[in-house]
């Protein structure tokens, strides 16, 4: 074990201030999902118990099983956990059950790393207007993971062709095709199948590219439903072309897992899949495309933006633990969102949160190429929703989007049903809600 | 009533409170927390749970529940299509077994494996097997000739393919119990048929089957129990899609319950799929305690 002087003595070496991690900490637990990045995380994890002798225990779990976890755990008398990576799809959950502990109650000189990327705000929270503020909300969290999806692109191929990296839905239509070669290559690899989270966040991108959205103005508190809007069915449009014309056979049962397996295996020119997932490309132990992979900026539809959907995770403290262990747990976080941490982070080979880490790394290493599109997606990355029935809201579309690929709906059934039911949800949670005229 | 009668009584409540006590707490309990949570509708607010009074609400709206509506029929059709094969399987099997002469310890263990071989596990092997690209399954059919086909992915044949799994794994149970049914016949029936001269199939007919119907209610009861309760398979293969073809009721609770966050619906739907299970059972048992006590 390192004793608290030697840990403050590597510090210094170091070069990094003897600040609240350098003390010795009560032992902290993180429950925490085996995503795509958690082995960086991980390794992290390990690092800060040499440099600090600060003990971290993981719960490693499922994504679905730590949600169970993660709510278990709050909702107890005393939680297990003292910091819980919340995802983006479950944030609400956690802030509007006043399950969390506003940071700066834990210490009051504590504050988020103006490096950090914002994230669309989402580490505040505002419990009065119910709103992610940093102007008038509290400091709830730090984000531990970037997540957002980026498309992944053969840039060998590209090269080989003469291809331009996309900058429309068009454009990347226009490429998968020049590339699509099935069986042994396709042009676009989809993750459309039908689970917790798969084909919703797929889609999320394109709708919110072209203007389109699930609820009028959410943050403004209009929860009026406009998923079957002209907007919307142009981009389930632009979705489903892609499903028929460039994608392997029955994409409706492709999910994250096998959209990674086609991307590592050769077979895909083209996926939009999160960032996390790079860790693997360069990996020769997993990966037949080592150094053959790169990735870009989301495309957008014509006048619109890129709309990379956040499926981040932010770490947060909870309400019902000790005082000791949020100490522990707050002081993991601020040794986190350090730059020489964030560089760690990265070379352990998970994105790292802090703007002038991408920045300074990016240009340095082939391969930290990645960063770039992780820097130019923070600007226009936003939340897929941002109420506590968001999970409900997920299980609609997941299936009414999954059952237009598979062709059991048409787009204009699959978007009038899925915005019927989200406003039966939204209605009955109280929110001032409408819907608008069925598509025909 | 007499003391004898009266410590007979004492005694007979007393041996029998230990496993009443571990009923009620591990049962009964359970049951009437899903019941009170079904008719609230349970929300977070400031760390502290709120519970709404909302009567039978919950219960009205599982007629609309397309997801539900699903899971009823592909559960009916996995349970019935998958027991039945498995059933049909298993005995033959057994019967295979009874007669071979020698070797018959080694054809037990064959087909016990699978059972043996966790749920995980399964989900794994399959999943390999059935891989559109790589899988064993497609290669072979590739070999004669045939048309390759995404096991899984293909909305028409995802549910066929987990029944078959699924009578993968279970048949070795239908085979254990409908076995131990079958070297458990009086051999003295037999050979009085034989001398009167009955064929292999006369006597498979009305001399086996009649003899080996309670053996075989409740190895389908037993079945039919489980099968109605498949989670695991469905979970690790197609995780209920593509589409509802393969949703199942217990994925359809979990889903409700835990990944939406539906306390109260959630319950609903379990106690509604207990009741109906239940009293199908206890009608099933009954209709076959009748007909095997009919003269």
């Amino acid at each position: 074990m390192i004793s608290r002087r030697d840990a403050t003595a590597m510090l210094l070496t170091l070069g990094l201030p003897a600040t609240a991690w350098a003390d010795k900490q009560a032992p902290i637990s993180i429950v925490i999902n085996q995503s795509p990045w958690f082995a960086g995380f991980a390794k992290l994890v390990d690092f800060y118990q040499k440099q600090t002798g600060n003990k971290v225990s993981l719960d490693v779990n499922p994504f679905a099983g730590t949600i169970e976890k993660q709510r278990s755990s709050v909702r107890a008398r005393e939680g297990l956990f003292d910091l819980l990576p919340m995802n983006s799809a479950y944030l609400a959950e956690f802030y509007y059950g006043g399950f969390m502990t506003p940071l700066n109650e834990i210490d009051p000189a504590f504050k988020l790393d103006p490096q950090i990327i914002a994230y669309d705000n989402t580490s505040w929270w505002d419990e009065a207007k119910k709103a992610n503020s940093p102007a008038t909300g509290k400091l709830f969290g730090v984000p531990i993971n970037g997540n957002v999806p980026v498309l992944y692109y053969r840039e060998d191929l590209y090269t080989a062709k003469g291809l331009k990296v996309p900058e429309t839905w068009d454009e990347l239509m226009a490429n998968a095709k020049a590339l699509h070669h099935p069986p042994q290559i396709y042009g676009m690899v989809l993750r459309a199948a039908r689970s917790a989270s798969d084909i919703s966040y797929d889609w999320m991108p394109y709708l919110h590219s072209y203007n389109g959205a699930i609820f009028r103005d959410e943050k403004a508190g209009d929860f009026t439903v406009v998923l079957n809007s002209a907007e919307g069915k142009a981009a389930l449009d632009e979705y489903l072309a892609l499903t028929k014309a460039v994608a392997p056979p029955n994409p409706g049962s492709f999910g994250q897992v096998q959209v990674i397996q086609q991307l590592l295996t050769g077979k895909a020119a083209h996926a939009i899949n999160v960032i996390a997932a790079w860790s693997q490309m360069d990996d020769p132990t997993k990966s037949a495309v080592v150094d053959k992979i790169n990735v870009a900026l989301l495309p957008h539809a014509p006048g619109g933006k890129p709309a990379p959907t956040l499926g981040h995770f932010i770490g947060g403290i909870p309400k019902n633990i000790p005082i000791e262990r949020k100490k522990a747990a707050l002081a993991f976080l601020a040794w986190f969102q350090t730059y020489d941490s964030q560089v760690k982070y990265a070379e352990f080979g998970s994105p790292p949160v802090r703007k002038d880490v991408l920045e300074n790394l990016m240009s340095k290493d082939r391969k930290y190429r990645f960063m770039r599109a992780l820097l130019d997606s923070a600007p226009y990355a936003r939340m897929m929703h941002t109420i506590p029935e968001g999970a409900q809201i997920n299980a609609v579309l997941e299936l009414r989007l999954n059952q237009a690929v598979i062709g059991e709906q048409t787009p204009v059934s699959a978007l009038n049903l899925a915005a019927s039911e989200i406003h039966s949800i939204v209605e009955k949670a109280g929110y001032k809600t409408a819907q608008l005229p069925d598509l025909k | 009533m007499n003391d004898a009668a009266r410590n007979d009584r004492l005694w007979r409540w007393l041996t029998l409170a230990p496993a009443l006590a571990i009923l009620t707490v591990l049962t009964l309990l359970p049951v009437i927390e899903l019941l009170a949570m079904s008719v609230h509708e349970i929300a977070w607010r400031d760390g502290q749970s709120h519970w709404r009074f909302i009567g039978a609400a919950n219960y009205a709206a599982l007629a609309g529940d397309q997801l539900f509506v699903a899971g009823v029929a592909n559960t009916l059709v996995f349970a019935v299509a998958g027991v039945v094969a498995q059933m049909a399987l298993g005995f033959f099997l057994a019967l295979f077994t009874s007669h071979v002469v020698r070797g018959q310890g080694f054809y037990r263990l064959v087909f016990l494996l699978p059972i043996l071989i966790p749920g995980i596990v399964i989900g794994a092997i399959w999943k390999l097997m059935y891989n559109p690209d790589f899988g064993i399954i497609n290669q072979a059919l590739g070999l004669v000739g045939l048309e390759p086909h995404d096991w899984l992915g293909e909305p028409s044949l995802a549910l066929a393919s987990v029944i078959a799994v699924d009578t993968w794994h279970w048949t070795p149970f239908c085979f254990l119990l409908l076995l131990a049914g079958l070297e458990s016949l009086p051999r003295d029936v037999y050979e009085a048929v034989r001398v009167d001269g009955a064929s292999a199939w006369q006597e498979l007919i009305h001399v086996t089957l009649p003899m080996m119907l309670p053996t075989i209610a409740v190895t389908l009861v037993f079945r039919l129990i489980v099968a109605f309760k498949v989670f695991d398979e469905v979970y690790l293969l197609t995780g209920g899609g593509p589409g509802t073809s393969t949703e199942v009721i217990s994925f359809s609770i979990y889903r409700r319950f835990f990944t939406e966050d539906r306390a109260g619906y959630g319950s609903a739907l379990s106690l509604t799929v207990l009741f109906t299970l239940t009293a199908a059972i206890v009608l099933a048992v009954t209709a076959v305690q009748r007909r095997q006590m009919r003269p």
